[in-house]
């Protein structure tokens, strides 16, 4: 059989999965588990008078506010989510209480009796209420604004994104004795831990989380198992029987966390053809908790300027409360609606002086020792000359961006550029999440590796594995990485922000450096290897300011479209994208988050639309929430162009969220010169572009 | 508890639907989606139901006396097959649902669940489908622009099964079909279009336009297309604004889920100028 | 409830089931078969597409009655055969499986697929998965698969 990728290595799941053996949580046999369903507001805000459950049969119990053991609160980065809705509910379908029993028909039924009486309240939907701000500034602003021959504003929107992951939220919760033992569909089995001793108030070792095979999370399992995981153990100390559910996935798509909606303002000043200063405002919809709002608001303010150097800032943020579900993590965690808004502001601004939008973006592309836009410092090499140069050749680009320009054309290339924090934003890696590695070489000289990252697809479970048999210079079939288990292994931290390559595993690597100078033969040896970061990153929280990240990935997107004019419908025709991901640990897994990142980036872009529509979700199935499906894309073409980033392993840096973050620009801008018209909003769907076409300006 | 009534032959089935009223499910891609509870639990039907898929006697595809008849239980799939089925239902079919949907559901399903939305149900009533019923009592058939009357809503008694859809055959100069919707696969319609015409020596014989999704029912209107018919080509084109103005008192299309009225309207209209400026 | 006697993975089996309840139910919770996964319960994602008498179903869709006297073949019983080999290696060669979730489903789709067409173009086969969803990959692995498992299966004379 042909090779495409000759130095991959074989996925450790990947047998499983294809042959339909891999055992994803609702494939977990538990006879004897109960039904659990949901009882939810059915308002979007207002005060709980009364509740009033019917009978309960022999085996059926209600569980909610008023059983909660000790704290009714879930961390997720803030402390603002309730478990259960106690007096008040703040969003159509919050989580009042649980119906649990033997028949899921039974408890369905009976879930929907639950009468609860509220005192309406006034809800809010627009951008009114914000309950975290945030600022920083760069070099002297008024000075550029002084001195501007040219000044330019605009604003940009963006929607609400829902997941899809294909495997909706599921949880087991079982009792091992009196030790709570979950299995769910998550992404980070120490967060999931976490809520359940803060709710319970218990002993951490009281609590086990076991991580099965996941369907995909996309940071959709990053905070919201942590939610359910709450809820249900509340239950299970009444209760003492295992407990399960799977959510439909209309239900999943009605009350699970959404990716923030966004609306940033940029005022350019300009002199002599470049842009001196910038003055942005974002505003992101946090829906009714904030939770991980604060540090998808920051990593979206530090990506706010996108890859280029702008010497002069006043940036400044806010993040509102709606009632609507809360809005949570998502692939890119703000960044994707800031670079999506700067990387079309500065074509519109390039436009509108009549420059060349090339020639111009690259005169304020970032290089190496540029200050950032925190006032930290690009430390590392920036080869995005070159990702740019490859990228370009590979989609004869200069050819078909003069070609398209001609009116009638009905076509349009658009190419984005941008960059990736990897890591946890800030100080994070140290000062909250800590990781530490421990690798262990058995005394049968098996080598066993732990961690808390969990693979939903992306191949961390062998990526990292082959780190430390890369390293160790050690047959691959003799290391092992088990799927985490909160009692085999520490935490390594959240499997999120693009952190899992470039800070685990370069502890992967450095735990395998240390354990290979210990090896003994015969004898059991284990290395623990906490998180140290770079000397040199200094950050500082409250004003934000410093280095934000260890590291930048870098990337390029060009996306071809063909339109109609009939229809105002797009479609893609070619997409090529370049990466400095510093060094691909496998090449094949780094293709896979390419793909996935470009298809999920195109929804996001123009397909994927959510609206609200008095407090609930407007679309509700899988049918009206369009994905793309397979006749919706073209091949999709990607290279990689290595650049060593000192502090990974093999000088690799993080990938997951980088090939998500700028393909909306990119088809966007292919859009733009099709229709010749600007596109201020995603999704450009062809509403919109109707709306552009027949009624907009040039 | 319903019932729920497998019948091994056709008379069976008319037998029990003389005395039950039931839901009558084929491939079920409609019906098991409606009734759909949660997981692991039975759909929920309020009423018995008949399940008619395995019926071979009413699995056909067949000429007869020159028009084509399409049986209750032929899947899409097996109508995809078909040499004889006229290659406007086959562009419409092709477009519907996916792959797998399309092995388990029928034609006669599409037409049964009446949905303003049901694209089959506009190139059947450009091609003047007949939709044949039978019962105990016999069977009736009727114009299938008469058999829907409204959002789901047809003309079916009771005791009646949908035995076939009976399309005569037609020789048009050209035919388009245009489905617009949210992606191009496994998507339900925002607006969809059949057109056809015949031309004789320069003159429109033969004038057709249907529009689905944009009213409660499919939009043809044989009284527009009999005014039009008997012009020249360079006639029909001048009278392009005219053909439009006149069918869009009749396009009626709301905002919903997956998208605005004024897009629906607009579209319609598009394509069907598209359509008319190429007649020639 | 009624007595169903179906096929399923090559072997004759009889359930007592009601004729209304769901295929894929009866494959998870009555025959404990857990390769085919529900993804939507609206046959919309494809993730429990299964074979009925050599055809892919939704069997989230499929009502019992539907499968009296039919053959049934999930992944569960498709993973044993030479075929579904060359197409497995095929998707690992080129990483086409990541979260796995929409695999079993994709395979079954493919299977179907070279059935009635073993060496499909790229549009045939882009048509063939139109109705399976995957968020993971983008289908560009998939259908690279899928084109690889054809020329491979047309190179070793398999007869799918």
């Amino acid at each position: 059989m042909k090779r495409f990728f000759p130095n991959s290595t074989v996925k450790i799941d990947n047998e499983e999965k294809m042959a339909g053996k891999a055992i994803f949580t609702d494939d977990i046999l538990c006879e004897e588990a109960l039904s659990v369903s949901f009882v939810r507001s059915t308002i979007s805000k207002g005060k709980i008078l009364k509740i009033e459950v019917p009978t309960l049969p022999e085996g059926y119990f209600y569980v909610d506010a008023r059983d909660i053991v000790k704290e009714n609160v879930v961390s997720i980065i803030f402390s603002d989510w309730p478990v259960f809705a106690d007096k008040q509910v703040n969003y159509y379908g919050e989580t009042i209480g649980l119906i649990i029993g033997p028949s899921k028909e039974v408890a369905l039924d009976l879930a929907k009796k639950v009468a609860i009486t509220y005192q309406e309240e006034t809800p809010v939907f627009e951008m009114t209420n914000s309950v975290i701000h945030k600022h920083f500034a760069k070099g002297d602003l008024a000075k550029a604004k002084k001195e501007a021959d040219f000044t330019y504003t605009e604003t940009f929107r963006t929607g609400l994104q829902e997941h899809i992951y294909l495997e909706t939220q599921t949880m087991l919760m079982w009792l091992d004795g009196d030790k709570i033992t979950v299995k769910a569909s998550m992404q980070c089995p120490f967060y999931v831990k976490k809520a359940i001793v803060r709710t319970l108030g218990c002993d951490p070792d009281s609590v086990r989380v076991i991580q099965p095979a996941v369907g995909g999370a996309f940071g959709g399992k990053e905070h919201y198992p942590s939610i359910l995981a709450a809820q249900l153990a509340t239950a299970i100390v009444k209760v003492k029987k295992p407990l399960r559910f799977v959510f439909d996935r209309n239900d999943d798509i009605a009350f699970t966390t959404k990716r923030h909606p966004s609306e940033t303002t940029y005022t350019a000043f300009v002199k002599d053809n470049r842009i001196t200063g910038v003055e942005a405002s974002v505003k992101l919809n946090g829906g009714a908790y904030i939770g991980c709002s604060g540090v998808v608001l920051s990593r979206g303010l530090i990506a706010s300027v996108d890859c280029y150097t702008i010497p002069n800032l006043d940036v400044n943020g806010n993040v509102y409360l709606t009632n609507i579900v809360p809005t949570a993590a998502f692939r890119g965690f703000g960044s994707p609606q800031t670079i999506f808004a700067f990387e079309m502001f500065i074509n519109h601004v390039a436009k509108a002086l009549k420059v060349d939008p090339l020639k111009f973006r690259l005169a304020h592309l970032a290089k190496k020792g540029d200050i950032t836009a925190v006032n930290g410092h690009f430390h590392d090499e920036i080869i995005m000359p070159q990702l740019i140069e490859k990228a370009m050749q590979m989609s004869d680009y200069k050819r078909k961006v003069k070609e398209y320009d001609k009116p009638n054309s009905n076509r349009g290339i658009g190419m984005s550029w941008f960059l990736h924090g990897c890591g946890f934003t800030g100080s994070g890696e140290s000062t909250i999440i800590n990781a530490q590695v421990k690798l262990v070489k058995e005394e049968d000289d098996t080598v066993h590796l732990y961690t808390s990252q969990v693979d939903f697809g992306q191949g961390n479970r062998t990526t990292l594995k082959k780190i430390v048999s890369d390293t160790l210079k050690y047959p691959e079939n003799l290391v092992f990485h088990e799927a985490p288990d909160t009692d085999h292994t520490l935490s390594t931290g959240p499997t999120a922000a693009s952190r899992t390559v470039i800070i685990v595993g370069y502890l992967c690597e450095k735990a395998a450096k240390h354990l290979k100078e210990q090896w003994v033969s015969g004898k059991r040896i284990e290395v623990i290897e906490p998180y140290v970061g770079p000397s040199y990153i200094r950050w500082d929280e409250d004003t934000m300011q410093g280095d934000a990240y260890p590291g930048y990935a870098w990337g390029v997107n060009i996306v071809e479209v063909s339109y109609d004019p009939i229809t105002y419908q797009v479609r893609v025709e070619g997409i090529w994208s370049t990466y400095d991901v510093g060094h691909a640990i496998d090449e094949r897994i780094v293709a896979g988050q390419s793909d996935g990142g470009l298809a999920q980036g195109i929804g996001y872009g123009m397909l994927e639309c959510m609206d609200v529509k008095d407090g609930r979700f407007y679309q509700k199935t899988i049918s009206d929430y369009a994905i793309p499906t397979s006749m919706d894309l073209p091949f999709m073409e990607t290279a990689l162009i290595d650049n060593p980033f000192a502090y990974g392993a093999s000088g690799a840096k993080g990938a997951g969220e980088l090939t998500f973050v700028g393909v909306a620009p990119a088809v966007c801008l292919a859009i733009e010169q099709a229709i010749k018209r600007k596109i201020n909003k995603i999704p450009a769907n062809p509403e919109y572009i109707m709306e552009l076409v027949e009624h907009g300006k040039n | 508890m319903v019932n729920k009534f497998i019948p091994k032959s056709l008379q069976e089935a008319l037998l029990i639907l003389s005395q039950h009223d039931c839901y009558i499910m084929a491939g079920g891609t409609d019906l098991m989606v409606m009734k759909h509870r949660s997981s692991g639990l039975l759909p929920s039907f309020d009423k018995d139901i008949i399940y008619i898929a395995n019926l071979q006697e009413l699995n056909f595809i067949k000429d007869v006396s020159g028009s084509l008849t399409i049986g209750a239980t032929a899947t899409y799939s097996d109508i995809l097959k078909s040499p004889i089925v006229p290659q406007l239902l086959k562009d419409i079919i092709i477009e519907i649902a996916s792959p797998s949907l399309r092995n388990m559901a029928t034609l006669i399903g599409n037409i049964g669940n009446a949905s303003p939305a049901g694209d089959s149900l506009v190139g059947l009533y450009l091609l003047d489908a007949q939709v044949e019923l039978i019962s105990l009592r016999g069977t009736r058939t009727m114009p299938i622009s008469e058999f829907i009357y409204g959002v789901r809503r047809i003309h079916r008694e009771k005791d009646e099964l949908i035995k076939s859809v009976i399309i005569p055959a037609h020789h048009f100069t050209q035919v388009k079909w245009k489905k617009v919707g949210s992606r191009k696969a496994e998507t339900i319609s925002k607006i969809t279009f059949a057109g056809a015409y015949t031309l004789e020596k320069g003159i429109v014989r033969d004038f057709r336009l249907a529009f689905g999704s944009v009213s409660i029912t499919v939009v043809r209107r044989p009284e527009l297309e009999a005014k039009y018919i008997g012009l020249s080509v360079k006639q029909f084109k001048d009278k392009i604004s005219d053909i439009l103005s006149d069918y869009g008192q009749y396009i009626t299309p709301i905002s919903d889920q997956r998208s605005t009225k004024d897009y629906r309207y607009k579209v319609a209209m598009n394509i069907a100028r598209d359509f008319i400026s190429h007649i020639g | 409830m009624a007595k169903i006697k179906f096929v399923i993975n090559h072997q004759p089996v009889e359930v007592d089931v009601d004729p209304s309840a769901r295929l894929l139910d009866v494959l998870r919770n009555n025959l404990h078969m857990m390769g085919t996964k529900e993804g939507c319960g609206e046959g919309s994602c494809g993730a429990c597409t299964v074979l009925v008498n050599g055809v892919s179903y939704s069997s989230c869709l499929t009502p019992m009655a539907n499968v009296i006297g039919k053959e049934v073949l999930t992944i569960d019983g498709f993973n044993q055969t030479k075929q579904y080999r060359i197409i497995a290696d095929a998707f690992s060669e080129l990483g086409a499986s990541q979260c796995g979730f929409c695999t079993p489903g994709m395979i079954m789709s493919t299977y179907a697929l070279f059935l009635s067409n073993p060496r499909p173009t790229e549009e045939e086969v882009r048509l063939a998965l139109s109705g399976n969803l995957c968020r993971c990959t983008g289908y560009n692995a998939i259908i690279k698969a899928v084109l690889l498992a054809a020329e491979e299966g047309e190179e070793r004379g398999i007869k799918w």
